[in-house]
């Protein structure tokens, strides 16, 4: 990796209420590869999308993106730098249609006061726009429908398109196959890898290790907080450290207690 | 045309024109309760210019809608800070203030209010109400109107799109505040007069209450509450004598007691309300019925179901 | 001296201010409902005590009443009317997508219910003022040259009695730990086996009761009842309210006391015309640069996000 890299955490930290959630994490991420963040629920995944994307500012540590420092950019900014992201619970807009969420998700590239007072009717280049990218992504058959009325996995693929839509330089995906069966999963690579042939560098927090092994080359593993592997997917089920934190959850916990106790014992 | 009919085409204009202004607000997901605040803005500075500079119709509205706008911009800055109850109880407060300060003063004629040396007939309100129409429509159809809607759905998604919350938030409750001042202008040219009672909290309540049982999904919903509630009392007026003396008997002293009119309009909206935020609270006209009225126009098959929606 | 009895005064005003308040900040505290039924529930007790006193009971049912008999029905029917809110504002309501207006509609449907009733009252007793029958307002004790009327120590005394009950009530029951399990994190209390269904509705009976008792009281000291006598009193109680910063008792406590003196204070320095624009001014103000008020919590009120 000689190049430098689109995103570069820097010994981040984050603490809520005197609760360390992140704690001198560093990490790169070059450009145009498909990389996971993973690690046991409440490791701080979601948390380092969060700092990532601006909706928290890091308490210590910086945040590099594509040779800018944006630690302390206002969160709005950041997407226009081609920084999109979708969530972990789907968030489209309920009332709006598949359409004009995706037309939303192109705002940091129209935000001037022209694009801005021109209406998005039939005829505009931003609806057509929407309704191009809908339809090279398969999801061309339901522009006009309400958001909210959709099934689930369908959903899914529709907030991808929306971060899409911004013409993102990083893609971040929050457990984007979370609550899909197997097929729709199957379905789901094909489409991210399509979406990462174009350029599109991908960083994707992801349980269903499967799909985070057939999808990328790269990952990063947290636990409580800390980063505890950064190297190759292939190798990352033989790391001592990933194996505890994964399968000894319950060792962990066990470990924990008799740390405790030893504590009060002495 | 009868001076009733134009009394209720001017004051049915008047009523769309100040929803519109407070559907802006509340289509952004800010519930503005202060409504008659500008209102008694745009109404006191058209009266006021009119009465004291001789100013021409046109003009006074003019003056009206911008300095409504101006102080709907002014004291979104800090009032936008707050959210939630805050800024129901903010718009709110800022509107007794408005009223109050009215109230005492000696130049805008306290307590007596101002006659307005100007009239205009009906059909002014009603293309001021058919433009005001347009534009709101024109407004919701553009990316503009997209962002509005957005916040209104999710605002921290909406800021992580790229949308400028504060500046689409400040811009749509201006341009509502200036809307609202337009009809308080109307409203003081129509009747000549302007005094700071008819500018109370109840009239913020009726009109934020019109835009909701309307529907805030869509620009029709301020149009089909302002017209419905305007109209109601119109259609009711035969029947209501009948039903008040029998409401009277029921609790009070039929003999003794004069109920005013207006009581029973006021009880139906209310009890309109109530319903309507059990069983829809989205408001009567949503987005999908005016698509599916659409498709239906086009005479697209029927199959399209109807979906029920939130 | 003059001062020393404008402050008696104003602590006596402000005590009616103080029960209305307390109701207004305990729906808003636990529940995050600004209920905007409170001051017509206020007027009920008054015009229903007033109407029974005066009439007797609807349909015939009896002859006029004693006025603590007619006081203590129109209570009752305050917090009747508050349980009929409760069922329509809560119980029927469940939301969907939690957008932004969407928390707000118990608020709206509280205004449904304060037109309905606002203006049943007015088309049953009319809208005009009525004199209550009640005892001689203007018994007055003389403490070294200071006056105190007796029907307002009483209302101080049943205020003060009211706020502690309620403290206590909060802190030590079963039903004060459920309510302030629900004002934490509604979600969290269910799971821990608070049985919100049943709880809620207590709200709403104690918020009828502050309400009535409030009604009553002012019916008793103004001897003057009127279906508008609730705009007023619940300016000045959300006022108070907001100053005392929202959701906290003893926040609204203060801040009504704190309404009642600034009151006292603009009549006598500008006249009685402009209490409206400084008491909501101050509320104004309040809410831009100090929305935490006196006592109160950032979080409460905010709604979503």
């Amino acid at each position: 990796m000689s190049a430098a890299p689109l995103l570069s955490l820097n010994n981040v930290s984050k603490s809520f209420g005197g609760l360390q959630v992140i704690s001198d994490v560093s990490f790169e991420v070059p450009a145009g590869v498909r990389m996971a963040l993973i690690g046991p629920n409440g490791a701080g995944k979601t948390t380092i999308f969060n700092l990532i994307s601006g909706v928290y500012i890091p308490d210590t540590g910086t945040v590099t993106f594509d040779g800018t420092d944006i630690t302390s950019m206002p969160s709005r900014r950041r997407v226009g730098r081609g920084l999109a992201r979708s969530f972990q619970n789907i968030r489209l807009m309920p009332h709006l249609s598949v359409v004009e969420n995706i037309m939303l998700g192109q705002q940091s590239r129209a935000s001037g006061l022209i694009d801005m007072t021109l209406p998005l009717g039939a005829g505009s280049r931003w609806r057509r726009d929407a309704e191009e990218l809908l339809a090279h992504m398969g999801l061309g058959t339901f522009p006009g429908e309400v958001a909210a009325t959709l099934p689930y996995g369908i959903r899914k693929k529709i907030e991808v398109v929306r971060a899409l839509a911004a013409s993102p330089k990083l893609l971040m995906l929050d457990e984007p196959a979370a609550g899909l069966n197997p097929a729709e999963t199957a379905n789901l690579r094909d489409f991210l890898k399509t979406i990462s042939d174009t350029g599109t560098t991908i960083l994707i927090v992801e349980h269903d290790m499967g799909l985070v092994r057939s999808l990328c080359d790269h990952a990063v593993v947290l636990n409580f907080g800390k980063k505890i592997y950064d190297g190759s997917t292939r190798h990352v089920q033989e790391n001592p450290l990933v194996l505890e934190a994964y399968l000894g959850s319950r060792h962990a916990k066990d470990h924990d207690a008799e740390v405790h106790r030893e504590a009060t014992d002495a | 045309m009868s001076g009733y009919m134009s009394g209720i085409l001017s004051i049915l204009a008047i009523n769309i024109i100040f929803a519109y202004g407070i559907f802006l607000a509340v289509a952004t997901g800010q519930l503005n309760l202060g409504g008659a605040g500008f209102q008694a803005v745009g109404a006191y500075a058209a009266a006021y210019l009119t009465a004291t500079f001789g100013l021409s119709v046109p003009l006074t509205l003019l003056f009206g809608v911008v300095l409504a706008g101006l102080v709907g911009v002014a004291i979104a800055f800090p009032i936008l800070r707050t959210k939630g109850v805050y800024l129901v109880l903010a718009t709110f407060a800022f509107a007794e203030v408005i009223t109050g300060a009215i109230l005492n003063s000696e130049e805008l004629g306290g307590a007596m209010g101002i006659s307005v040396p100007a009239y205009v007939d009906w059909y002014v309100p009603v293309i001021m109400a058919v433009c005001v129409i347009g534009f709101v429509f024109y407004v919701m159809s553009t990316r503009f109107g997209l962002a509005m809607r957005a916040i209104h759905d999710d605002e921290q998604v909406s800021d992580l799109m790229g949308v400028s919350i504060r500046g689409v938030k400040v811009v749509a409750f201006g341009i509502g505040a200036a809307l609202a001042g337009l009809s308080g202008g109307l409203y003081a040219v129509s009747y000549s007069y302007v005094e700071v009672q008819s500018f109370n909290a109840l009239l913020s309540i009726y009109v934020l209450l019109y835009v909701l049982l309307g529907g805030t999904q869509t620009a029709w919903g301020p149009l089909v509450g302002a017209t419905f509630f305007t109209i109601l009392p119109e259609v009711l007026r035969d029947a209501l004598p009948a039903l008040k003396t029998a409401v009277v008997g029921l609790f009070g002293d039929a003999d003794n007691v004069a109920p005013p009119d207006e009581s029973w309009r006021f009880v139906i909206l209310g009890l309109m309300t109530i319903l309507m935020m059990v069983i829809r609270p989205e408001g009567l006209v949503t987005r999908t019925m005016v698509e599916n009225l659409q498709f239906w126009k086009k005479g697209a098959t029927s199959a399209r179901r109807e979906v029920t929606e939130g | 001296m003059l001062l020393l009895q404008q402050i008696i005064n104003s602590v006596m005003l402000g005590s009616v201010y103080v029960t209305v308040a307390v109701a207004f900040t305990l729906t808003i505290g636990i529940l995050n409902f600004l209920n905007f039924t409170i001051p017509t529930l206020f007027m009920l007790t008054g015009m229903t005590g007033w109407a029974i006193a005066y009439w007797g009971l609807p349909m015939g049912l009896s002859g006029p009443l004693p006025w603590p008999v007619a006081l203590v029905i129109g209570i009752l029917v305050a917090v009747l009317a508050s349980l009929v809110v409760e069922r329509f504002t809560f119980r029927y309501l469940k939301t969907r997508y939690g957008d932004s207006t969407e928390h707000a509609i118990p608020l709206v449907s509280s205004l449904g219910f304060l037109l309905v009733l606002e203006n049943l009252v007015q088309i049953g007793y009319g809208n005009d003022s009525q004199r209550f029958p009640g005892p001689d307002a203007d018994l007055t004790l003389n403490i070294g040259g200071l006056f105190v009327r007796i029907p307002q120590l009483v209302s101080l005394l049943v205020t003060v009695a009211i706020v502690v009950g309620l403290t206590l009530l909060l802190k030590r029951s079963r039903i004060g730990r459920g309510l302030r399990a629900i004002a934490e994190n509604p979600d969290a209390a269910n799971i821990l086996g608070v049985d919100t269904a049943r709880v809620v509705p207590v709200v709403f009976m104690l918020t009828g009761l502050l309400c009535g008792l409030a009604g009553a009281l002012f019916a008793v000291n103004y001897g003057e009842v009127s279906p508008f006598m609730g705009e007023d009193i619940g300016t000045k109680a959300i006022a108070g309210m907001v100053i005392g910063g929202l959701g906290s008792i003893w926040g609204a406590v203060l801040g009504g006391l704190v309404v009642g003196l600034l009151e006292m204070m603009t009549v006598h320095f500008f006249g009685a015309d402009t209490v409206q624009v400084v008491v909501w001014g101050a509320l104004l103000l309040t809410l831009i640069a100090y929305p935490q008020g006196l006592f109160g919590h950032n979080s409460i009120g905010k709604g979503k996000l």
